[in-house]
């Protein structure tokens, strides 16, 4: 269970995020969604442990992850992407994953491995280099394999879809509920394709402006006129 | 390979000192050169595999040799024990380098270069240990073990070789680990490998502490072999930057090419550039070096290694 209670971040005097508090289980898929600048990579970086919070509390499965070092996320089972994808230069795929697996997991487990590399239709190019050989779309598949190779109970997926033609988005979209259902893996995704949203998340929250605006079911909140004038940043016909 | 390896071992410890036995001028500039080899191979462990550039490895150097002879001279330990009590000594002394890990690229490089200064300034200033600016004189030199005298030119080559190919040995090792793997992963990706799980902070620190320790070392057995220190000499920037100068030539990348680099631009600078210029020979290496980051930036090693591939590649 990842809950988050009054998660407030501040940059000077600019406050990116302001009392967000929310409770999601490993069983749940959640979009967070808003429009551009609502705080959503911050919540996520806040999370995860790339900025500090300035006030709030992190909890993951019972543990204050709040004040707890970047690296020691992954050890308690929550994963992340990267909305701009983050190879590790110089290595292979596998190498790639070797070393998300050997210190987020803990162990080597080359089987383990190439099930995650063929779940992920990264098979073939096990040995390319990760940071020169690969498309946009192989990059983005190598972000979750990564994180799927530190056996997260929760992972946060920023704009992983972003970029993709249509076809794409949609094969991605049926592997992460693939994920989900067949490992147990609780997903928190941040996603601006209404449709995308609506298939894949149990249920979505909106920021706006650092704050929750809604949080609800897909049908209800994209539904809600507030939510509509906002994340569209038209009115109710937008 | 491991018949190159072979080869390469025979060389060294066969057939150089047989060609080379009583030309003690030689053997000398060979020393020396290993001397900076090994500086070299420390600091491409920082470098390369810890992504962190130091142009303050004279620290390391200093403190080594500094702590060595004083254990030599004040406390009476065996020589064979303080030189790597004088690895030690730099290990301690890089931990208050540690703060300076969270910083990165010249800020890092800086911050280095302070510690070596305020370094060389706590000998000048603790003269009643030290011996200040005039430093330390007749220091002992390397003892005989099993009849052989160690501190002869002989004796040195040997023991600087076995360093050197030891310190090789274990950049490998560390290379080739998954250490190695994620430390190489950090370089330009440091926060996708923190968020895996990979503790950054804590590997950088143990390639500091290897790096340190190598440089003590090797600062120590050279304090042996001269018998003399004072701090002008011991933390002097030489000790930063012909390293730096080897490595990039040799190929900081590859594991022997900073060791290779070291041997080969010492002896070519004192053997041929100085035999063209007695005075200013170091213009020439300078060009040298320029050269050969416009045009093999990988150095020396990767250029070897490339040879067989083109050739293949030009005839396919």
């Amino acid at each position: 269970m990842l809950t988050l209670e009054n998660v407030t971040v501040r940059f000077g005097g600019l406050t990116a995020v302001k009392d967000v508090s929310f409770s999601m289980g490993t069983d749940q898929v959640l979009g967070l969604v808003g429009p551009n600048g609502a705080g959503k990579t911050t919540l996520f970086n806040a999370i995860s442990g790339l900025v500090r919070p300035g006030g709030g509390r992190v909890m993951f499965n019972g543990v204050d992850l709040t004040r707890k070092p970047l690296h020691s996320r992954a050890h308690h089972g929550l994963g992340r992407t990267f909305q701009i994808p983050q190879p590790m230069h110089e290595l292979t795929v596998r190498e790639n994953l070797l070393v998300a697996q050997r210190f987020g997991a803990g162990k080597v487990d080359h089987k383990r491995l190439d099930e995650i590399m063929d779940f992920m239709d990264l098979g073939d190019q096990a040995d390319r280099n990760a940071a020169t050989e690969l498309a946009l779309q192989e990059l983005k598949r190598l972000e979750v394999a990564k994180a799927m190779a530190t056996e997260p109970r929760m992972l946060l997926l920023d704009e992983v879809l972003a970029g993709l033609e249509t076809n794409g988005k949609r094969h991605f979209t049926a592997r992460l509920q693939d994920m989900h259902k067949r490992f147990k893996i609780g997903i928190l995704i941040i996603e601006h394709d209404i449709e995308t949203v609506s298939s894949l998340c149990h249920r979505v929250v909106v920021l706006n402006f650092g704050e929750i605006l809604a949080d609800g079911t897909p049908d209800a909140v994209f539904r809600d006129p507030e939510v509509v004038r906002s994340y569209t940043g038209g009115g109710e016909d937008a | 390979m491991q018949k190159r390896m072979i080869v390469a071992l025979a060389l060294f410890y066969v057939v150089v000192p047989v060609l080379l036995n009583g030309n003690n001028y030689i053997l000398s500039l060979l020393v020396s050169s290993l001397i900076v080899a090994g500086m070299a191979v420390s600091w491409a462990l920082l470098g390369n595999l810890g992504g962190m550039v130091s142009f303050g490895h004279a620290a390391f150097f200093g403190i080594g040799g500094y702590a060595s002879a004083l254990l030599v001279t004040k406390l009476g330990l065996p020589v064979m024990v303080a030189i790597p009590a004088g690895g030690v000594a730099a290990v301690l002394a890089s931990v208050f380098m540690l703060p300076a890990l969270r910083l990165s690229g010249p800020y890092f490089a800086l911050a280095i270069l302070a510690y070596a200064h305020i370094f060389k300034i706590l000998a000048t200033e603790f003269s009643s240990l030290t011996g200040g600016s005039a430093g330390l004189s007749s220091i002992p030199g390397l003892p005989d073990i099993f009849g052989f005298n160690l501190s002869s030119r002989l004796g040195a080559y040997f023991v600087v070789l076995s360093l050197v190919l030891m310190f090789c040995w274990v950049y490998g090792r560390i290379r080739r680990s998954d250490y190695g793997t994620a430390l190489r992963a950090m370089h330009d990706s440091e926060d996708a490998t923190r968020v895996v799980g990979v503790n950054s902070l804590m590997l950088k620190s143990w390639m500091l502490f290897v790096s340190a320790f190598m440089g003590g070392l090797i600062g120590a057995f050279n304090a042996h072999v001269i018998n003399f220190l004072e701090p002008d000499y011991a933390f002097n920037s030489a000790w930063s930057v012909l390293p730096i100068v080897a490595a990039i030539f040799g190929g900081y990348r590859t594991v022997y090419g900073p060791a290779i680099g070291a041997v080969v631009i010492y002896l070519v600078d004192q053997l041929v550039f100085k035999e063209i210029m007695s005075t200013g020979h170091q213009l020439i290496l300078g060009a040298v070096l320029a050269g050969m980051i416009l045009f093999a930036p990988d150095g020396l090693m990767r250029l070897f290694k490339r040879k067989p591939q083109e050739a293949r590649n030009a005839h396919t």
